[in-house]
C-alpha cells in the first residue's frame, strides 16, 4: 500500500498519530505484553476453558466411575458399574428412543421448510421480503420457554387453538400433552416452529453468495429451473447445508427447555430425553456419579454423530465450495 | 411469458403468506389472551379482539412476582457475559489470525472444539466447582461458564483475517503495534462482526434456562426466564390471561428491540452462520 494514499477505511478507523502521546507513558508495559504475547493473549480465554469447559469434561468422566449418590455421601470408586447399571435400565433406552424420534421428527422438517422459505424469500424482485423474513424468523426471538409456556395454551385440549383450527380439517379432540402418544409430536411440532426461521435465514445468507452469472449462463443454455436448483443451487449450498444439519443435530441433542415447561418428561416418561433424564438424576436424585455417566454418554453420542457427519458429507461440501 | 411470470409471482406470495400467517399466529394469540379478562377465554370459537381490554393483568403479573428484578438480573447477566466475552474473543481472534506460535494449531483446534462441546455436559462439575467456591447463587455464577467463546473467537478470526496485511506493516512503521493496532486498528474494522456477535450472545443467554435453574434458589437473582417459570408452576393453569400476560412480558424486550432493529438482527444472524 502506498503511505501517500493511506487506505481510506483506515484513515477512518484509526487516527494513527493519537496513540503515540500515550504510547510514552507505558513503554514497559507494552514491552511486557509483546514479551508474554502470544500466549498472553489467549491466556484470559484459556483460563475459562479450563476451568469451565475442558476441565469440567474430565471431572464428569472421573465422577463417572465413582458412586456418589445421596446413601453415599462420599465418592467410592465403582469402576463401570454406573455404566452397566445405565444400559440395564429399560428407562434409559426409552429416553434414547425419545431423543431419537424428536431428532427424526424435527431435523428434516425444520430443514427442508427452511430450504424452501429461503428459496421463495430470496425470488428476485419480490415484495414484502422484509416483512417475510421477520413473521418467519420472529420464533427464534421468543425464549423457549417462554414458547414453550404458549404451546401448552395453544396445545389446551378443550379451548386450544390449534385443536380448534384443526378440526375444521375434520381432525377429532386431541389430548396432546396429556396423551402419551401425542405429547411428544406436540413438542416436535413447537420445536419445528421455534427453529426453522434461523434456518431460513442461513440458507438465504448461503444463497446470496451464489454469483447470479451462473443462473444466467445456465437459462442461456436452456436449462429449466429444477435443473437450475439441482446443478446449481443446491450443489452450492453445500457449506450451508452442513453447517445447518450440524446445528440442528446439536441442538436435537441438547433439547430441555421446552421438556421441563410442557410436561416435566411426562406422562409416563413418553417426553423424557436425554439432558431432562441427566438433570433429573443430578439436580432432583442428587445422584451426581449417575449424572456424570449419563453425561459422559451424552457428551460421546453428540461427538460420534457430529464426526459421523463430517465423514460422510464434510469432504464432498469441501470440494463443492472450492 | 410475462402471464406465468405473475402467476408464479402470486403463487410465491400466496404460499408465503400462508405460512407467514401459521408462524405468526401463536404470538398474536398470546397477545390477544393476555388482554383479556379471565373469564373471556373459555369461548367455543376463538375470539381474536379482546374485548372489553383489560390492561390490568399487566399490572397483575408485576404484584405476583417481581418481574422488574427480573429484568434488572437478566440485563446484568446478559450483559456481564458479553462484556467479558467481548475482551477474551478479540484477544484471542487476534493472535490466531495474526500470529503464528509454538501449538497454535493445537491450541486453535481446542478453542474450535468448545463448539461442539454441549455447554450441558459441564453442568454438574461447574455447580460443584462453584459450590466450592461459595458462588452459588449469585449473578456472577449465571455468567462464569460463558467468559470464553470457541464460536465468537472463531468468527471474529475468519473477519480479522481478511483485513489486509500491509495494513498491520504500515501500522507498525507508525509505531502502532500489538494491543494499540488491535484496538485503533482491526476492533473499528471488524465492528460489523462484532455487533453481530454480541445480538447472538445478548439473544442466547436471555433465552439461557437450565444453568440459571441449577445455580439459583432464590428470586432476588434470578432472571426473567426462570421467574416465569416458577410463575407457572404457581399458577399451573388457573388463570391463562395472567400466565400469558407474564409471557408476553417475558418475551417483549427482546421483540421490540427486534422489530426496532430488525435489519440489523436479520443481517447478524445470517452472519452467524458462514464460515470462512
Amino acid at each position: 500500500m502506498p503511505r501517500s494514499n493511506p487506505d481510506p477505511a483506515l484513515a477512518k478507523a484509526a487516527p494513527l498519530t493519537r496513540p503515540r502521546v500515550a504510547a510514552a507513558a507505558a513503554p514497559r508495559l507494552a514491552a511486557r505484553l509483546r514479551g508474554l504475547s502470544p500466549y498472553g493473549y489467549l491466556l484470559p480465554s484459556l483460563v475459562f476453558l479450563t476451568v469451565f469447559t475442558y476441565g469440567p469434561l474430565l471431572v464428569a468422566f472421573t465422577l463417572s466411575l465413582f458412586r456418589w449418590n445421596v446413601l453415599t455421601p462420599r465418592p467410592v470408586f465403582v469402576g463401570l458399574k454406573n455404566y452397566l447399571q445405565m444400559l440395564g435400565d429399560p428407562l434409559f433406552w426409552l429416553v434414547m428412543r425419545n431423543n431419537l424420534f424428536y431428532a427424526l421428527g424435527t431435523i428434516p422438517v425444520t430443514m427442508a421448510l427452511g430450504l424452501l422459505l429461503a428459496l421463495l424469500v430470496n425470488a428476485r424482485g419480490l415484495r414484502g421480503k422484509g416483512f417475510y423474513r421477520v413473521a418467519l424468523f420472529h420464533p427464534t426471538m421468543i425464549p423457549m420457554v417462554a414458547a414453550g409456556m404458549l404451546w401448552v395454551w395453544l396445545f389446551n385440549p378443550g379451548i386450544g387453538l390449534v385443536n380448534y383450527y384443526l378440526g375444521f380439517l375434520g381432525v377429532g379432540k386431541i389430548e396432546w400433552l396429556y396423551d402419551r402418544h401425542w405429547a411428544l409430536p406436540a413438542i416436535i411440532l413447537m420445536s419445528i416452529w421455534k427453529h426453522f426461521g434461523y434456518f431460513m435465514l442461513i440458507f438465504l445468507a448461503g444463497l446470496q453468495n451464489i454469483p447470479g452469472e451462473l443462473y444466467e449462463a445456465a437459462g442461456l443454455e436452456g436449462a429449466g429451473a429444477w435443473h437450475q436448483f439441482r446443478f446449481i443451487t443446491f450443489p452450492l449450498l453445500a457449506p450451508a447445508t452442513l453447517f445447518v444439519f450440524l446445528v440442528s443435530i446439536i441442538s436435537s441433542f441438547q433439547v430441555f427447555d421446552q421438556v421441563y415447561v410442557m410436561t416435566q418428561g411426562g406422562p409416563a416418561d413418553q417426553t423424557n430425553v436425554l439432558i431432562f433424564y441427566i438433570y433429573q438424576h443430578a439436580f432432583r436424585f442428587w445422584d451426581l456419579g449417575m449424572g456424570s455417566t449419563l453425561t459422559v454418554t451424552f457428551v460421546a453420542l453428540l461427538l460420534a454423530s457430529v464426526a459421523l457427519l463430517y465423514r460422510t458429507f464434510g469432504r464432498r461440501v469441501y470440494y463443492a465450495a472450492e | 411469458m410475462q402471464r406465468s411470470r405473475r402467476r408464479e409471482r402470486l403463487l410465491t406470495h400466496l404460499a408465503l403468506l400462508a405460512v407467514a400467517g401459521v408462524t405468526l399466529t401463536p404470538y398474536l394469540w398470546l397477545l390477544s389472551t393476555s388482554l383479556k379478562e379471565r373469564t373471556a377465554v373459555f369461548t367455543p370459537t376463538p375470539e381474536w379482539l379482546p374485548w372489553p381490554v383489560r390492561l390490568q393483568n399487566y399490572l397483575d403479573v408485576f404484584g405476583m412476582a417481581p418481574f422488574g428484578l427480573f429484568l434488572v438480573n437478566t440485563l446484568l447477566v446478559v450483559t456481564g457475559i458479553l462484556a467479558v466475552q467481548l475482551v477474551t474473543i478479540t484477544l484471542a481472534a487476534y493472535v490466531f489470525a495474526r500470529r503464528r506460535f509454538r501449538g497454535d494449531t493445537v491450541l486453535f483446534f481446542l478453542f474450535l472444539l468448545q463448539m461442539m462441546i454441549p455447554i450441558h455436559a459441564t453442568f454438574v462439575p461447574n455447580f460443584l466447582t462453584l459450590r466450592a467456591l461459595d458462588l452459588l447463587n449469585t449473578r456472577l455464577a449465571m455468567m462464569l461458564p460463558f467468559f470464553a467463546s470457541g464460536y465468537g473467537t472463531f468468527l471474529l478470526r475468519q473477519t480479522f483475517k481478511q483485513i489486509p496485511r500491509d495494513l498491520e506493516d504500515a501500522a507498525v512503521i507508525d509505531g502502532c503495534s500489538g494491543l494499540r493496532f488491535l484496538w485503533h486498528v482491526l476492533i473499528p474494522l471488524a465492528k460489523p462482526m462484532l455487533v453481530a456477535f454480541g445480538l447472538i450472545s445478548l439473544v442466547s443467554h436471555w433465552n439461557d434456562y437450565l444453568w440459571p435453574l441449577i445455580v439459583t434458589d432464590t428470586p432476588d437473582v434470578r432472571t426473567l426466564t426462570i421467574g416465569l417459570g416458577m410463575f407457572v408452576q404457581q399458577e399451573s393453569g388457573a388463570d391463562w390471561t395472567l400466565l400469558m400476560a407474564a409471557t408476553a412480558y417475558v418475551t417483549a424486550p427482546l421483540m421490540v428491540i427486534f422489530l426496532l432493529f430488525q435489519r440489523k438482527f436479520i443481517e447478524s444472524f445470517m452472519l452467524s452462520g458462514l464460515k470462512g
